[in-house]
């Protein structure tokens, strides 16, 4: 008796349509993830104001200060700390030396012209008291800075 | 003269199995790095060297904010010269642009002759700082900024009490 032996069928699977999609999502994931803001830190909380936008023009030289809490489970447990460099938590009363440094070594990059114009931008946390804010504000004054800015994240609902 | 005939159909078969891997392994990069911040923006200030109020010895016409606090930091009052506009935030922050829109507002553009002084207790919550300077700066119309102040400072520091 003869069996007749069926052919073996290979589907293949039409893998364009995928790939297109998966371009369509990696292009789109590109566009949105934002590296301009690598100085900002996760941990402040900043409050929101419909008038804060983004300059049109981004500055040429600016020293980012994070200002905030650590907190755990949304209680607050430390600080009020500048979060600066790596890792440091340097509580806003001793940060006058690190200010002195960056002063120094901006002003050994460029020249005291340019250092003394660059901006110093406080992102700090709703909660942090305002003394505390100026008395960095009068820390980088006495330091040589001439020229600050608050920061607050852009809200464009109603308030 | 017999001619072999070669069996090829000229599809050449590429092999995606590699590509296909790369892609999803940026797709995911991209998935796990993504993070959604709202822009933001910022508002120029300045501060007197000085602790003690300097004399006001020039024409500029200083606006004076003065902004008390609970001592948890919370507004418990807020002054306009020797006007209070009340605790109520936000609405006691919309009256104070109120009341630098009939100051500054029927002028074209911001006046530089104009500076407002906000004066915070220590303790206050930076919240509502932001929420001063921007009632003092100007106000959004149709999508655009109109600005009424330009200069704003801060007063000397206040002793925490």
């Amino acid at each position: 008796m003869k069996f007749k032996h069926a052919k073996p069928t290979i589907v293949e699977a039409d893998m364009t349509p995928m790939i297109d999609m998966t371009f369509q999502l990696i292009a789109f994931f590109m566009i949105v993830t934002n590296f301009d803001q690598t100085q900002a830190d996760e941990r402040v909380k900043l409050p929101a104001d419909k008038l804060a936008r983004p300059p049109i023009v981004a500055r040429e030289h600016e020293i980012v200060l994070n200002v905030g809490f650590i907190r755990s489970g949304g209680e607050i447990t430390g600080g009020p700390y500048v979060f600066y460099g790596g890792g440091d938590n340097i509580r806003i009363a001793d940060f006058e030396p690190r200010l002195k440094r960056e002063y120094a070594i901006s002003k050994k990059q460029f020249d005291e012209k340019t250092t003394q114009d660059t901006t110093i931008k406080i992102r700090a946390d709703s909660d942090v008291p305002t003394g505390m804010i100026q008395e960095l504000i009068k820390m980088g004054k006495d330091v040589g800075f001439a020229k600050f800015s608050l920061v607050a994240k852009s809200d464009d609902g109603q308030q | 003269m017999k001619f072999r005939k070669k069996e090829t159909d000229g599809k050449v078969d590429m092999q995606m199995a590699a590509m296909i891997d790369i892609v999803f392994q940026l797709l995911i990069f991209f998935m796990l790095t993504l993070k959604i911040i709202p822009p933001e923006g910022d508002f120029n200030i300045n501060m007197p060297i000085g602790q003690v109020a300097q004399d006001s010895t020039d024409i500029k016409l200083d606006l004076k904010v003065r902004l008390e606090s609970n001592p948890d930091g919370t507004l418990s009052q807020l002054w306009f010269g020797g006007r209070s506009l009340g605790n109520d935030y936000p609405s006691c922050f919309d009256r104070l642009n109120n009341e630098i829109a009939q100051i500054a507002g029927g002028q074209q553009g911001y006046s530089d002759d104009l500076e407002v002084e906000l004066n915070p207790d220590y303790d206050l919550h930076y919240r509502y700082i932001v929420k001063a300077i921007s009632s003092c700066r100007g106000r959004m119309q149709g999508g655009s900024m109109i600005t009424y102040i330009e200069k704003i400072k801060f007063a000397p520091i206040n002793k925490p009490k």
